[in-house]
């Protein structure tokens, strides 16, 4: 960032520049291996120009090769390389650097990768080495590569892939064909603490052979030229790939490997000292010499066809026809499912997927159903409502995160399934919606659960705590990340015009706001609630509903939602919907004209698909969460108009201005900035003076509003709790909530139920409409029809 | 008796307004003599410096800067 530097540079003394060891600003996590790894900050020599003092590193001596202007990278010193997408070369070098790098941010004009160890490391074992990545940088560069950076590469990549762990019945071994580096590992104090075999030497036996693996579903697989060999995966073993320089010869040796046990509760421990220690562990699962685990039968349908997009986060994964652990990120709506159900294809072992909701549990065994010839038997369901297991040797099993790792007391029969779990060994673990998962609760969920390989799928890497970079230990490097803004020139998702909408805060609301300083849910309920967004959101409603959108308008307080609904009346889904009514109201959306829009709750945040919708309204939210951002733009992203001729899909983002708003939703912007999209800020929207037919017109509506919502208690004003939802609560169990007595300021009227005694309802809910359905007990319907009457009668 | 005093006319955004009524109000209504609209306030002249370094000090409190932060967080 520019202006970022040019403040640190001008504040520092300008001697101080060459001794200056600011740490690299990558991914990684851990000092130690900064140090080792991190491509030298340390500049000797440095020329000087009149702008030069703008800049940490201003690249001025850098030579520019004489044909610059046809190639497409500038790599920097500190591992950041920077892609002209409008160069010729584009595709070509695209498809190389996802190899090697990772992608920061790719904006329409330019697109930032950077160096890392570990996307290093995942070059290395997709079959790159170190000499040919050096090699291609340098072609594609536009100045002649820096001796840092190439050192910086060579440490990398040749110290990787020596050693790796394996899993055997249920145990795990360190293995690696040179004894010495296992002697090496032995000699650190803490990895031999964590040996479990008690003997001196080394477990020998002769490695395993490796041949080529197609994925399911690609024209590989469904094709007859299975002698040609692919380009895709080549045939390499992971341990002596630097060395051998891709010598045809040394597959044909018997190779010996040696290996010794670990315990497996120690295995992060392990894996991150080995990280520490400049051996990183490689994860591979050798699936097709696997013969102590059963077989599945399960494969694609033959109409099942997986995107380009989605083979080659696939073939990064199988890579030398093992299944290598590690998370795979697609955006929403791109087929993240289709992913985890090929790769399982591919494995054809027992497979444990894990989701975030009951909900999505019954949508993945859906989708398991829909997309390959499984037998609905061999796919077992573990959720609170269903406990089996399959019956066969092999077989799928669906489960949530919470029933894995809940503390409480398990029945009877959910123990019984859990014992199966863990007593048994699992070819792949699939972890949807990796990035929600508390670090621990999966850590859990790995002791649990002996699996080979792992696979984590999200659409959003993001944490806004540091948390993220725990799943490189857990699950693996990112394998794979897809760019949004080529799938939406695809028209494989939506292409989405984004804006963010500022209403002036009227002058009581603005008022309430200051005066309100150390109450944080009054302000936010204050600053959601303001009358002229009330208005921006009627307007843009209306505007929509008459070019024929379907619209889903956003907000994380319930209070809100409630006011705005019913004084729109609009269909309102919110955490404390009856299921059955919640399933009416979406019905209707989908197929009802007259049902054009409804406002959900955080529950819609993620769960919920719904292809009609077009238009995206979002009137509070989660604070800075980029992640809720980029998943609520994910409800419209696979809209099912997407490819109409000129369709765009819209989301807005209304913000009050002047209030804390403004700070969070920058903030929150930021990841779908980085992947291209462009925010529209709107001031002013356009006639929406002219209207006298929107709420709050009056300043004494206004005032009212305002009353209300200074008497809301404070319960009122917070946010949802979502039981058994990842999203809502850090953990799924609500249940332990303590019920205390509050104090809280009411009207005497409101405690006489004065407050409820309407005689003509005027915020009538558009959920009861809906939902009209007769009262099918003689009785209950005799009453209801008396106490009508009794009504109306008082009414008259 | 009529008393006359001197007086600034301060045209501001709702939002500062709102500000500046309330530091008048938490200062025993020392600044402002007439509150004329939404966008319009009377100030006493005399006062329009403190007015000034009170309502600086209270934006630097209330609100985060959006593009300082971000880039902040970012690196």
């Amino acid at each position: 960032m520019p202006p970022k530097r040019k403040a640190q540079a001008v504040a520092e003394d300008e001697f101080s520049w060459d001794q200056d060891d600011t740490p690299l600003e990558d991914q990684d996590m851990y000092d130690e291996l900064k140090d080792v790894f991190a491509p030298a900050q340390q500049r000797t020599h440095m020329r000087r120009d009149a702008a030069s003092f703008l800049f940490k590193f201003d690249h001025a001596d850098a030579v520019l090769k004489p044909d610059h202007a046809s190639r497409p990278l500038w790599v920097l010193h500190n591992g950041r390389i920077i892609l002209e997408s409008f160069s010729p070369l584009f595709d070509e070098t695209q498809d190389f650097l996802i190899n090697i790098a990772e992608p920061l941010s790719r904006v329409s004009r330019m697109h930032e990768y950077t160096l890392t160890n570990h996307s290093l490391f995942a070059a290395v074992s997709v079959g790159h080495s170190g000499k040919e990545i050096i090699a291609r940088l340098e072609k594609y560069s536009k100045t002649t590569l820096n001796p840092e950076i190439v050192a910086f590469i060579e440490k990398s990549t040749s110290s990787f892939g020596k050693a790796k762990i394996v899993l055997k019945k249920t145990l795990s071994y360190i293995e690696s064909d040179d004894p010495t580096i296992l002697r090496t590992l032995l000699e650190d104090g803490i990895i031999s603490s964590c040996r479990a075999d008690n003997s001196e030497g080394f477990i020998q036996e002769a490695a395993p052979k490796i041949g080529v693996m197609a994925i399911p579903g690609t024209k590989l697989a469904a094709g007859a030229s299975q002698v040609a060999q692919p380009a895709v995966t080549e045939p390499q073993a992971p341990a002596d790939m630097i060395t051998a320089l891709r010598e045809e010869d040394d597959e044909e040796e018997v190779a010996q490997v040696h290996s010794f046990q670990i315990r497996s509760e120690e295995r992060e421990t392990v894996i991150k000292r080995c990280q520490a220690l400049t051996l990183p562990l490689t994860e591979e699962y050798d699936f097709n010499n696997d013969e102590n685990n059963a077989t599945l039968d399960i494969d694609l349908k033959p109409h099942a066809q997986i995107r380009y997009y989605q083979e080659k986060a696939l073939s990064k994964m199988f890579s030398n026809s093992r299944a290598r652990s590690g998370i795979i990120v697609l955006p929403c709506g791109a087929g993240k499912t289709l992913v985890g159900i090929t790769a399982a294809c591919g494995v054809k072992k027992s497979v444990v997927v894990l989701c975030t909701s009951a909900m999505s549990v019954v949508q993945w065994r859906a989708e398991f159903l829909k997309w390959s010839n499984i037998s609905p038997d061999d796919i077992a369901v573990f959720t609170a409502d269903s406990k089996k297991t399959f019956p066969n040797n092999a077989g799928i099993l669906i489960s949530t995160y919470s029933m894995l790792t809940t503390v409480r007391n398990r029945s009877y029969d959910s123990e019984k399934v859990m014992q199966f779990i863990k007593s048994r060994e699992w070819g792949l673990l699939i972890a949807d919606e990796v990035h929600v998962v508390p670090a621990q609760m999966f850590k859990q969920v790995t002791h649990t659960i002996a699996s080979h390989a792992k696979l984590g799928l999200t659409a959003t890497l993001l944490r806004e705590d540091d948390k993220i970079q725990d799943l490189n230990f857990l699950i693996g490097p990112k394998l794979y990340e897809a760019n949004w803004q080529e799938l939406s020139e695809q028209g494989h998702i939506a292409k989405v015009q984004c804006a963010e909408v500022w209403c002036q805060m009227t002058p009581e609301f603005y008022a309430e706001w200051l005066r309100s300083n150390t109450n944080v849910n009054k302000k936010l309920l204050l600053s959601s609630l303001n009358p002229r967004k009330f208005q921006a959101c009627q307007y843009l409603i209306d505007f929509h509903e008459a070019r024929g959108d379907k619209i889903i308008v956003f907000s994380d307080n319930v209070f809100a939602l409630e006011k705005y609904a019913l004084k729109l009346g609009k269909a309102f889904i919110y955490g404390g919907t009856p299921q059955n009514e919640r399933l009416r109201i979406l019905e209707n959306f989908q197929h009802n004209e007259l049902v054009n829009t409804i406002f959900l709750s955080k529950i819609g945040d993620t769960s919920l698909d719904l292809p009609e919708a077009t238009c995206l309204i979002q009137i509070s939210a989660h604070y800075g969460s980029r992640r809720q951002e980029a998943q609520r733009l994910g409800r419209i992203l696979r809209a099912k108009r997407r490819n109409d001729e000129g369709f765009n899909a819209f989301f807005y983002s209304l913000v009050s201005k002047d209030t804390d708003e403004m700070y969070f939703s920058s903030k929150r912007q930021a990841f779908l900035v980085d992947q291209g999209y462009a925010f529209k800020v709107i001031t002013h929207l356009q006639g929406i003076e002219d209207r006298t037919d929107l709420a709050f017109d009056t300043p004494q509506e206004r005032r009212e509003l305002l009353m209300e919502v200074c008497l809301a208690k404070d319960t009122d004003a917070g946010e949802e709790k979502i039981e058994g939802d990842m999203f809502g609560t850090r953990f799924a169990s609500g249940k332990t909530k303590k019920t205390r007595v509050k104090r809280t300021a009411g009207t005497l009227s409101e405690l006489s139920g004065g407050q409820d005694m309407a005689y003509i309802e005027y915020n009538k809910s558009r959920n009861k409409e809906i939902k009209a359905k007769s009262v099918k007990n003689n009785f209950l319907r005799k009453l209801k029809t008396s106490t009508a009457n009794a009504k109306k009668k008082a009414a008259e | 008796m009529v008393k006359a005093v001197r007086g600034t006319l301060v045209k501001c955004d709702a939002s500062i307004k709102a500000m500046l009524v309330d530091i008048d109000n938490r200062n025993n209504n020392d600044f402002i003599i007439e509150d004329l609209d939404e966008e319009h306030l009377l100030v006493k002249e005399t006062k329009v410096a403190t007015l000034k370094a009170q309502l600086n000090q209270m934006l630097k409190e209330r609100l985060k800067d959006p593009e300082k932060e971000v880039s902040d967080a970012e690196d």
